[in-house]
């Protein structure tokens, strides 16, 4: 390595150089913080030891980056690893220009055998990822960003500039390189903040905070009774993000993994996670130097989300994507409008108590009615409960026998409302208040509940919880399933429903966090069974949630992509564990599958294992 | 510009119909009570006025015991300004006329420029209340408007008719106009509306009393029945013996 003094002014200009750039780099990212810290609500902090796990996951080990899309993935882990590499050498370098390196000569040697591969892998990184932005382009990555290009250019030039600056190159030739490596850093910095690339500051702060819960939205209480002023704060509070949203605006690396993985946009709809729920609002947060933009948010995308938070999920630099409560809720508290459809099923929810403006349920009149001596609270919901697919009604029957035969108690509400989920979805928060309230009177002396509707779950678990105390257990009917299948309570034989694949409700695997139990019961009913492509927490909508079950007229064919999936899947029978999911299936299927193809199966959880059940009395 | 709006409280359209004990009427407390669908797109028609021309008031009226405060407030939730209820308890059903002489008795002093209500209710469908309220207090009237125009002292409707034609009429106010529905989107009540909403005034109007010229005698669900004829024989055979069927058992053709 050649061994060079620096002249006074080199020394100066040097100075000045990283005075300017990591001022104004600085500057930048404080802009930008200043407005995140306006944001409403704190950053979480629970659960720190789980939080630095996932940063080491998500981060150092790249897991998401890889897992959703393999190859430019694993390229750009390549890019980051030689960063890290780096790092030490940079500053080492910096620390030459003024003659203190902190290396000596031979641990230099010695560290550069690392450095000299990672730099070679640094290259073949970027270089892929050159590729794809400016060949084969795929449409998701958007239109051609300029910074994309001086970022390739200036990391292969540091690249370059560092293999050859481990050359024994002339004193004047290693000078000049050693001004245009150092040249390129300090440009490098500059553009930073001012691009995505921000990202590579931000992505392991944002996943470090990122809310575990999902879906993240943010209660809203209303007081009728009080003051013009108390409603006005509450309504202007609603336009306002919360710090984690606006640290994922600034964190976003414009990627587009949402859009791919989004079942309104795959279905044809409008809406585009990345710009509408994200990009859309950089600008705005910018120019007003505040966080009240989420009215900036495009209403008719808001209206077309499922809700099914797989863009959350997929979201490599940890961001909370998905956005439709927050546009919903202002379209229907602030401004009232709504969409006729979902303003009848709101009159019904006000006025009956479910989403039909029913009175009568003949299945909850065939169950045992609840009662304390009784072991579970079994909560129907409306869609079992006013057969929305009166096939359903069966699937409850089933689950019911498994109890009856595995020697539990349980009971059904009288009083059972709506818990509220479609209006919780759709924005309407004030009947979505009252029924909560309702229910959770109905539920004051419950201890568990279990429900085969995972929208239910969620709410009255989780969603409830935001609000006030719950005091009662809420389970899904395919982990009480899955348990007593492992404690040995009922003994399941293995059936014979041809290839059996399962397709996971987005509010069970993803939200409510449950991916092993409905195989843990499935595979106990079968030898064959399969995963569907995209399965576990990695999900695709069957495209009712989020409300979109009531919606009349849909422009895309988002309620049908997922039952598509299960066609060509060669499946016989389809698994699923949510009421709507099994509506979707049945409805979806039939005009899907092709001439001389025998009819797919539908199937709860419940249904297949109560089939199979070998009803023993002697285990009992 | 003064504008009222007629609304009515019907049952919900999935709502059960349970009839009471003595066979009179239905038994309401089994009901879920609605605001009258095509009522809504009236409401919206006028506030829609109201908003364009940045001044007016907007009454709603409506008429029946004390649940049907629920669509008054409905309507004021989502800006009508004031609202009269005209109390009558609902086992008299009445006739549209006497219902007709109930609203312009108690409207009559408040000279509205116009009175919007529905085509027709989704309960009882007599579809004439509207028209004869505007013929009593001297009004022009219209029928199935689909839609509105209003210049100087003229409304214009838009009347739909049969076989997808319609019909544009010129009218001086002021008039009385039974609205069609799907002529407007109706809104939602916004929070600050139904906050709003409590502070506004509801004029109760106690009639003394009215003529009932008609009333129900028994009130029964229809009986149904399905009767299944296996019929038999070669193809001429069937084919005669179901002419025959259509044409003197079931006379459809
Ligand atoms: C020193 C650290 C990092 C560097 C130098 C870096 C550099 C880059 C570069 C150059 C790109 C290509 C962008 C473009 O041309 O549009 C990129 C994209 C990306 N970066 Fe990073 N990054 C760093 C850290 C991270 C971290 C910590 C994460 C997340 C955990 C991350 C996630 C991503 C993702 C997801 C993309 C998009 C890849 C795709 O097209 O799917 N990066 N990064
Ligand atoms: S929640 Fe689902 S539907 Fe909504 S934007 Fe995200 S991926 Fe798309
Ligand atoms: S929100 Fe996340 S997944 Fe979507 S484009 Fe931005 S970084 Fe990629």
């Amino acid at each position: 390595m050649t061994q060079i003094e620096f002249t006074v002014i080199e020394k100066i200009i040097l100075s000045l150089g990283i005075l300017i750039t990591f001022a104004s780099f600085i500057y930048e990212v404080w802009r930008r913080l200043r407005i995140v810290f306006k944001g409403k609500q704190s950053f979480p902090l629970d659960r720190f030891g789980a939080r630095l796990w996932r940063v080491f996951k998500e981060v150092f080990l790249h897991e998401k980056v890889i897992r959703g899309r393999f190859w430019p993935g694993f390229m750009h882990a390549l890019v980051f690893w030689g960063f890290i590499v780096f790092g030490l050498v940079t500053v080492d370098h910096f620390a030459l220009g003024f003659g203190h390196e902190l290396m000596n000569a031979q641990t230099h040697k010695l560290y550069s055998y690392i450095v000299i591969p990672f730099s070679i892998f640094v290259l073949i990184g970027i270089g892929s990822l050159t590729y794809r932005r400016f060949i084969s382009r795929p449409k998701t990555l958007g239109k051609i960003s300029p910074t994309s290009g001086f970022v390739a250019l200036f990391i292969s030039i540091l690249m370059i500039t560092y293999l050859l600056g481990e050359t024994g190159l002339s004193p004047i030739v290693w000078r000049v390189n050693w001004w245009i490596h150092s040249l390129i850093i300090l440009a490098f910095l500059f553009l930073i903040p001012r691009s995505k690339h921000l990202h590579l500051v931000l992505a392991p702060i944002n996943i470090f905070f990122k809310p575990f819960d999902l879906p993240d939205h943010t209660p809203v209480n209303i007081d009728l009774e009080g003051s013009e002023d108390e409603l006005d704060a509450m309504l202007a509070d609603l336009t306002e993000m919360t710090k984690n949203q606006a640290l994922d605006v600034f964190s976003c690396v414009e990627c587009g993994r949402c859009i791919d993985v989004c079942p309104a946009n795959r279905g044809g709809g409008l809406l585009d996670p990345k710009n509408h729920f994200i990009l859309d609002l950089r600008q705005p947060l910018l120019d007003k130097g505040n966080v009240d933009v989420l009215s900036e948010i495009n209403v008719e995308a808001g209206w077309e989300c499922t809700t099914c938070q797989a863009c959350t999920e997929v979201c490599p630099v940890g961001n909370q994507v998905e956005k439709s409560d927050e546009i919903r809720r202002l379209e229907v508290l602030v401004e009232g409008k709504v969409p006729q459809e979902y303003q009848k099923l709101f009159m019904n929810l006000q006025e009956s108590g479910n989403t039909e403006g029913r009175t009568d349920s003949p299945l909850a009149e065939r169950l045992p009615t609840y009662s304390p001596d009784k072991e579970y609270v079994l909560w129907l919901g409306c869609f079992a409960r006013y057969e929305l697919d009166p096939n359903f009604t069966k699937s409850v029957e089933n689950f019911a026998n498994i109890l009856d035969v595995a020697g539990i108690t349980y009971g059904v509400l009288e009083n059972e409302h709506c818990s509220g989920d479609p209006a919780n979805r759709l924005g309407d928060k004030l009947t979505y208040n009252m029924l909560r309230e309702h229910n959770m009177e109905q539920l004051a002396h419950a201890s568990k509940v279990v429900t085969l509707c995972p929208h239910c779950a969620l709410n009255l678990g989780k969603e409830y919880a935001k609000y006030s105390e719950v005091n009662y257990d809420v389970t899904h009917h395919t982990q009480v399933i899955g348990q007593l299948i492992e404690e040995g309570r009922i003994e399941v034989k293995k059936g014979s429903n041809g290839k059996v694949t399962y397709h996971d409700p987005c509010n069970l695997s993803r939200m409510l966090d449950e991916v092993d139990a409905p195989r843990t019961a499935i595979n106990a009913t079968t030898d064959e069974f399969f995963e569907l492509e995209e399965s576990g927490r990695n999900t695709l909508c069957c495209g009712a949630g989020g409300g979109l079950w009531w919606k009349k007229e849909t422009t895309g064919r988002t309620h049908l992509v997922r039952a598509e999936q299960v066609v060509n899947s060669e499946a016989d029978t389809v698994v699923t564990g949510c009421n709507f999911c099994y509506g979707m299936m049945n409805q979806g299927l039939k005009p899907l599958t092709p001439e001389g193809r025998s009819e797919i199966q539908v199937k709860d959880v419940a249904d297949i294992v109560s089939e199979n059940l070998v009803s023993n009395s002697d285990t009992k | 510009m003064k504008i009222a709006v007629l609304v009515k409280q019907v049952p919900g359209s999935d709502s059960p119909l349970p009839i009471n004990s003595n066979q009179s009427w239905l038994d309401e407390n089994g009901i879920s009570y609605v605001m009258n669908e095509c009522d809504n797109y009236a409401l919206e028609e006028a506030l829609q006025i109201k908003e364009e021309n940045d001044d007016g008031e907007v009454v709603v009226i409506s008429l029946g015991p004390d649940r049907v405060q629920k669509v008054i407030r409905e309507g004021l939730a989502k800006g009508a300004d004031r609202a009269i209820h005209i109390q009558m308890n609902s086992d008299s059903i009445a006739d549209p006329l006497s219902l007709a002489t109930l609203f312009a008795d108690a409207i009559r002093d408040e000279k509205f420029d116009l009175i919007f209500s529905g085509l027709q209710s989704d309960d009882l469908g007599m579809g004439q209340t509207g028209i004869i309220i505007g013929e009593m207090l001297g009004m022009s009237t219209a029928s199935l408007a689909m839609a509105t125009e209003l210049s100087e002292g003229i409304i214009k409707v838009k009347r739909e008719l049969e076989a997808g034609f319609f019909q544009w009429v010129s009218m001086s106010l002021p008039a009385s106009i039974t609205i069609q529905s799907g002529l407007n989107i109706p809104r939602y009540p916004s929070l600050k509306g139904i906050m709003g909403a409590k502070k506004k005034e509801i004029n109760i109007v106690t009639p003394g009393g009215h003529d009932v010229k008609q009333s129900a005698k028994k009130v029964y669900v229809p009986q149904s029945d399905k009767q299944t004829v296996m019929i038999e024989g070669s193809v001429d055979q069937i084919v005669d013996k179901l002419v025959e069927a259509f044409r003197n058992e079931i006379k459809v053709i």
